[in-house]
């Protein structure tokens, strides 16, 4: 168990006075996190606790803060309140420099790919392989071609990300993610856009993740049929806060109204969507 | 990563005059806070120096190498033009020996270094902005962050030493065209022999002409670097965020330019 890190000078101040906490044992935990962009909340009091191996998956309605949620672990925002735990170690304190081990060890899959313009696919792979597994360029393209081959984007792999499609930069994208062989992996939409072949091959590739290698699993996702085929826990996010956090099967069974709407979709109900 | 406030709201009211010399006091202040936090950043990821190489190479390929053309035009007509300037009053005194003397001194200290710093700052300073506030807004940088690779160490430190290099090497290879231009005009135009032109600049230019100009050089290449790669990564608001931070670079690299010409000619000169 890794004792909390001392405070750091650019952490922010209101996760500082929480710091005599206990340490958490849960491999990922959340505790009372609150997020605030420009005076408006997008979280308030989130607690969650994840497993190691587990697939969670997070949803609810566009704007309720999932991404936000997921970004807070490995510090692409700061919380405003509250406390994150990864593997014994408070992580919303470190500081940028010292958040590098931290996101070495959890991966994340962007909504948009983000993968970089000017280089090849097989370039953009091998990049996190030569800065952190110190390859040399040619190792690094051979390995990144075979992780390549992994997402079925080998012929892709001299290719520019601007000349292809949503889909195969999703999948470029995943296998430069998995590089780093990283331990717990966050996907952010990673099925939005694909054709259902493509989006029940991701699925299959949370769940090999998942089953063989234990990886673990975030997953923001507004895909029925990739919540339901593949979560082993489901996290509805409303106003800021869990809702409910249940087996795919038990939040099919929730009497909850508010989730009885998310799960079927219904225009009309008690669930308030801001915007609309 | 630094942040810059939003953009003013354009649906509210303009604020009254001194509300808004005031805002846009602050606005200058917050910008010029932020550009020297970047240098500071910038320098401390430079101890230990594990710059990549890769980044860097291709750095100064695209923003030294394919710029040549351009500077050398520039400079070929600019060196001309100072002898076109000098022409009538060369001749009217009969001074052609100082011909090269007034344009090598005009071209080495001022007109090369200033010339070629805002056309370089025009094309690899709007460029690297445009360039690095795209990755911003498409969450690139984000995404490097999520691979554990610094964006200031990887992204901004390669382009800040390449940009620096190249346009110190651009202003030596710009003086040298500069020269030979003020030349071929003055023995075109003027009749001047081009032994003539050649003593005016061998004896008459010293060292210290040409590193003053270089000294600039530097100056100007940190500070077109730098303010390019701020406004490219503090970006915010899309497409439209994209295009406001272009402007801003290219403004803020032309105003550095004229202050830092003045002190550095003032404080050396």
């Amino acid at each position: 168990m890794t004792a909390p890190p001392p405070a750091a000078a650019d952490a922010p101040a209101a996760a500082t006075s929480t710091a005599a906490a206990p340490p958490s044992t849960a491999f990922i935990e959340y505790r009372a996190v609150s997020k605030a962009f420009a005076g408006q909340p997008v979280l308030r009091d989130l607690s969650l606790s994840i497993s190691r191996g587990e697939i969670l998956f997070i949803v609810g309605t566009s704007g309720v803060g999932k991404s936000v949620a997921i970004k807070l672990l490995i510090g692409l925002y700061r919380i405003d309140a509250g406390e994150i735990w990864f593997d014994g170690q408070r992580v919303d304190q470190l500081p940028e420099r010292a958040l590098a081990p931290l996101r070495k060890r959890i991966g994340m899959v962007f909504q948009s790919a983000t993968l970089f313009d000017s280089m090849t696919l097989a370039e953009n792979v091998a990049l996190p392989l030569r800065k952190h597994r110190r390859l040399a360029w040619s190792a690094a393209l051979d390995d990144a071609r075979r992780r390549l081959a992994q997402v079925h984007m080998t012929e892709h792999a001299d290719r520019y990300p601007a000349e292809l499609s949503d889909g195969m930069r999703k999948r470029a994208a995943i296998a430069r993610t998995l590089a780093l062989d990283p331990e717990v992996v966050l996907f952010d939409e990673p099925t939005t856009g694909l054709d259902p072949v493509s989006a029940r091959r991701i699925d299959r590739l949370i769940r090999e993740l998942a089953s063989r290698l234990g990886v673990t699993a975030v997953v923001v996702s507004h895909d029925p049929p990739s919540i339901f085929g593949t979560a082993d826990r489901i996290a509805l996010l409303y106003q800021g806060a869990i809702r409910a956090l249940a087996t795919p099967d038990a939040l099919r069974a929730s009497p909850d109204p508010i989730v009885q709407q998310f799960i079927t979709g219904q225009s009309t109900g008690p669930m308030e969507t801001p915007g609309f | 990563m630094l942040e810059r406030s939003a953009p003013r709201d354009p649906a509210r009211p303009p604020p009254g005059v001194i509300a808004g010399v005031g805002a846009s006091a602050l606005g200058v202040a917050q910008e010029v806070g932020g550009i020297v936090l970047l240098t500071a950043d910038v320098a401390r990821a430079l101890v230990p120096p594990r710059i990549d190489s890769r980044e860097l190479w291709k750095s100064l390929y695209k923003m030294g190498y394919r710029s040549v053309p351009i500077v050398v035009l520039t400079a070929l007509f600019a060196g001309g033009l100072m002898t076109v300037q000098a022409g009538p009053f060369v001749k009217k005194f009969g001074a052609t020996a100082l011909a090269g003397w007034a344009a090598g001194y005009a071209v080495l200290r001022e007109l090369g270094p200033i010339l070629i710093a805002l056309m370089f700052s025009g094309r690899v300073g709007a460029n690297n902005t445009a360039e690095l506030s795209t990755m911003t807004v498409t969450e690139q940088l984000d995404g490097l962050r999520a691979l554990a690779i610094d964006p200031i160490r990887f992204l901004v430190v390669p382009r800040v030493l390449a940009m620096m290099t190249m346009l110190v090497a651009l202003t030596v290879i710009g003086d040298l065209v500069a020269l030979t231009g003020a030349a071929i005009v003055g023995h075109v135009m003027l009749d001047i022999e081009w032994s003539t032109m050649y003593h005016g600049f061998v004896d008459n230019l010293r060292p210290f002409d040409f590193l003053h100009g270089i000294y600039k050089a530097i100056a100007f290449g940190a500070a077109i670097a730098v303010s390019s790669c701020y406004f490219g990564i503090t970006v915010r608001g899309g497409a439209v965020g994209v295009g406001r931070a272009v402007n801003a670079a290219v403004v803020a690299a032309a105003a550095s330019i004229m202050l830092l010409d003045f002190f550095l000619t003032y404080l050396t000169g």
